[in-house]
């Protein structure tokens, strides 16, 4: 699908795509285990069966979900190693570091204008409004954080606003995309909606500890990448509440290296760590609740790619990297 | 992209120009201005004055005369864009307030383009609005409470969105290909990323492509959407078209020319489709408003080459040669090409070395690389003509003129020195 008629454009659009560099393809497992969760009846495949069509047909359709949100997730990574001049993304060298800035652009936007025509085939109106709004959403998630005031550095509210924007909007509204091309009802699509925002931001929660504990327990191992970068997460946004002190730090910023090991100090002394994987915890098991509550099946594969779906909960919750 | 306005008028009566405004303008039952008496009253003492015929600078030659129309009523000169002016400040009003974010910052800089002052010609929105009354069937008269409107000034109202739509497109294409060319200026004024950087401009042009996106998909027509996620994709591609061009492409007139569609021309062509589409056109129909589009952005690239050599003045190295400087060969020089083959070696060396600039000058001063661009832009401007006389008839006033108008931007196209 990536084939465009400039070799260079489709080389830099494939870059994420590369076997072995694309990342752990998160996504489109929660969506492909969704779209099976979700179908009520899946027919065996028969030799030319004709009455496979429609159903298969679905299920290119749930797939192509899988494809686009993918192709809008590289393409939202593309343009924020842009703005971040980062130089390393999935451990290797990141686009814009290895063939400009420029060409990164302009490969995020032909992703994009990419996701917005195999989105317009899908020829389902709703489908495309949430997606549409999943782009919008990644731009202004992007955005608070990169204009954060001081006073918004330092609100949970304000930061569990961004993450759902920056990380669980896409898995969200993908996975009511896929309950809505299944033809589901309005309370499954909100069902399989909760599930994919609380999984999202199970996810990201977790990410924050792991910047600070890296793979280990202990405080300090991880790359500490996001204070580093000024980014206030919710473990020291929970510290904060025990030691007001560290207020006046956060409120200062980061651009003094001195700041973050005030902060990983108080941090340490802190419940933080502890109260963010509480947190984390929480919305994956409201994640699973939401599973649960999917009209019952006794189709196997339909029971199966739902135990997985809560399966996922945990395996967000408990990793270690 | 200014427009002159080149011709001289004979007379010129300001009431005239001032009742195009209100006919033109989307009235609603509470807002309608005059009655049809009035109306007539006011065309029959036009029809008292002077006609006004083009003036066509002689030497261009060719040029199309306007059909005159055998009904008794008058034909002013028409100013196409202020046919739509009213409507156009309401559309740039909407497209204010629909770019208000959450973010101010964010906000402020999408905004920066739709400035007054600073928002260009609106040449694009200003082509859709015309062919939205053109190809309009019937506009019912405005009634205190008509409910019969709704449909209509619904459709009015979806088409203005494909013009809103159409312009926060081409301005995120803008802001992200002045990152991508260091560009520090636009539309006369700084761009965006030399005053804010270039992050913030990446994401501006993010922001305003993704609100493209949402009020597309309220028009809830899939075929809509399809043809404007389509037009996103041709203005990367040929961005990247002109981005990576080897020595071999730069030297082919077809090459420019795809790249020339998909950068300029597809923008609008599409979007005129889509106005027609949205109108519940006929596919010929849809397929002539298209056509228009086309060869009129595709005229319009090309008298813009020919500018950037001539400038304002008919001769050779007035213009701001910013294209050859970037090592941009437009068609022109694939003119003087093709008449002399010896400019091929200085075209594959590239223009880094400025002195190749000189020389390619001189070989297109010696050619017939300007006039045979221009003639090109005229074939494709009396193309676009050729599409909206081919739109099936109507006795509606307010779609012949729109029609008359879209005829004229032809013209203008063609004729504009800057």
């Amino acid at each position: 699908m990536v084939v465009a008629e400039v070799p260079k454009l489709a080389s830099a659009a494939e870059y994420f795509f590369k076997l072995g560099v694309e990342g752990k393809r998160f996504r489109p497992t929660v969506l492909l285990l969704m779209a099976t969760a979700l179908n009520v009846h899946i027919p065996e495949p028969t030799a030319g069966g004709v009455g496979d069509t429609l159903t298969t047909d679905l299920r290119t359709r749930q797939q192509s979900i899988a494809e686009i949100t993918e192709m809008i997730h590289v393409a939202s990574l593309l343009h924020d190693d842009v703005l971040d001049d980062a130089d390393k993304r999935r451990g290797i060298g990141s686009l814009n570091a290895v063939m400009g800035n420029k060409l990164a652009v302009l490969a995020g936007d032909f992703l994009l204008s990419r996701a917005c025509v195999s989105l317009a085939a899908l020829k389902n109106t709703e489908v495309v409004s949430l997606i549409a709004t999943v782009v919008e959403h990644l731009v202004t998630g992007e955005t608070m954080q990169m204009t954060t005031s001081s006073e918004q550095r330092c609100s949970m509210e304000y930061y569990m606003q961004k993450t759902y924007y920056k990380t669980a909007s896409l898995i969200s509204n993908s996975c009511k995309a896929i309950a809505l091309l299944a033809g589901q009802t309005a309370e499954v699509a909100m069902l399989a909606f909760e599930y994919g925002k609380h999984l999202g931001l199970a996810f990201q929660l977790i990410d924050d500890v792991l910047d600070f504990t890296g793979t280990s327990a202990s405080l300090g191992k991880g790359s500490l990448s996001d204070i580093q970068h000024g980014i206030v997460t919710a473990p020291i946004l929970f510290a904060m509440e025990e030691f007001p002190q560290l207020h006046a730090i956060v409120y200062q910023g980061f651009d003094n290296p001195e700041n973050v090991d005030i902060a990983l100090e108080y941090l340490g002394k802190s419940d933080g760590i502890q109260r963010t994987r509480e947190l984390a915890m929480k919305h994956a098991n409201l994640a699973a609740a939401a599973i649960e509550s999917l009209p019952e099946s006794n189709d196997e594969q339909v029971r199966k790619s739902r135990r997985a779906l809560v399966d996922l909960t945990q395996r967000v919750i408990m990793r270690n990297k | 992209m200014l427009f002159c306005r080149g011709f001289s008028r004979i007379s010129r009566n300001p009431r005239t120009i001032l009742l195009g405004f209100i006919l033109s303008r989307p009235t609603g039952p509470s807002q309608s201005l005059l009655s049809n008496q009035y109306l007539n009253s006011t065309l029959k003492v036009c029809a008292g004055r002077e006609t006004f015929s083009w003036s066509l600078p002689a030497f261009l030659g060719i040029g199309r005369q306007i059909h005159h129309q055998s009904s008794s009523i008058i034909e002013e000169q028409l100013d196409p864009f202020s046919l739509v002016a009213d409507e156009l400040s309401l559309l740039a009003k909407r497209l204010r307030s629909m770019v208000v974010a959450e973010v101010p910052k964010l906000a402020s800089a999408a905004e920066y383009f739709f400035k007054l002052g600073v928002e260009g010609k609106r040449f694009r929105p200003t082509v859709l609005l015309l062919m939205a009354t053109a190809l309009n069937v019937h506009i019912p008269e405005p009634t205190a409470g008509g409910v019969g409107d709704t449909l209509t000034t619904d459709l009015r109202t979806r088409q203005q969105s494909i013009a809103e739509i159409t312009e926060m497109i081409h301005v995120a294409s803008l802001l992200h290909d002045d990152v991508l060319d260091d560009a520090d200026k636009r539309r006369g004024i700084g761009s965006l990323n030399a005053v804010m950087g270039n992050k913030l401009a990446v994401l501006a042009g993010d922001f305003l492509l993704s609100r493209a996106c949402v009020s597309l998909a309220a028009l809830k027509n899939t075929e809509v959407v399809s043809l404007i996620a389509t037009v996103v994709e041709h203005l990367v591609t040929g961005e990247t078209m002109q981005m990576t061009t080897s020595s071999e492409q730069r030297c082919s007139m077809e090459y420019y020319m795809q790249k020339t569609y998909y950068k300029t021309a597809s923008l609008i062509s599409n979007s005129c489709k889509a106005i027609a589409l949205l109108a519940g056109q006929t596919a010929e129909v849809a397929m002539l408003a298209f056509e228009y589009g086309k060869h009129l952005g595709l005229a319009f690239q090309l008298i813009d080459d020919v500018l950037d050599f001539t400038g304002t003045s008919a001769s050779l190295g007035k213009g701001s040669l910013s294209d050859i400087q970037h090592g941009i060969v437009t068609a022109p020089i694939l003119f003087a090409m093709e008449e002399f083959p010896q400019l091929h070696a200085i075209v594959y060396q590239g223009f880094d070395n400025p002195e190749n600039v000189d020389i390619a000058l001189e070989y297109l001063g010696k050619s017939d690389g300007i006039q045979r661009t221009r003639e090109l832009a005229m074939k494709h401007a009396n193309l676009a003509a050729a599409a909206i006389e081919s739109l099936p008839e109507s006795n509606d006033e307010q779609v012949r003129k729109s029609r008359r108008a879209l005829v004229d931007l032809t013209q203008r196209v063609i004729m504009r020195n800057k």
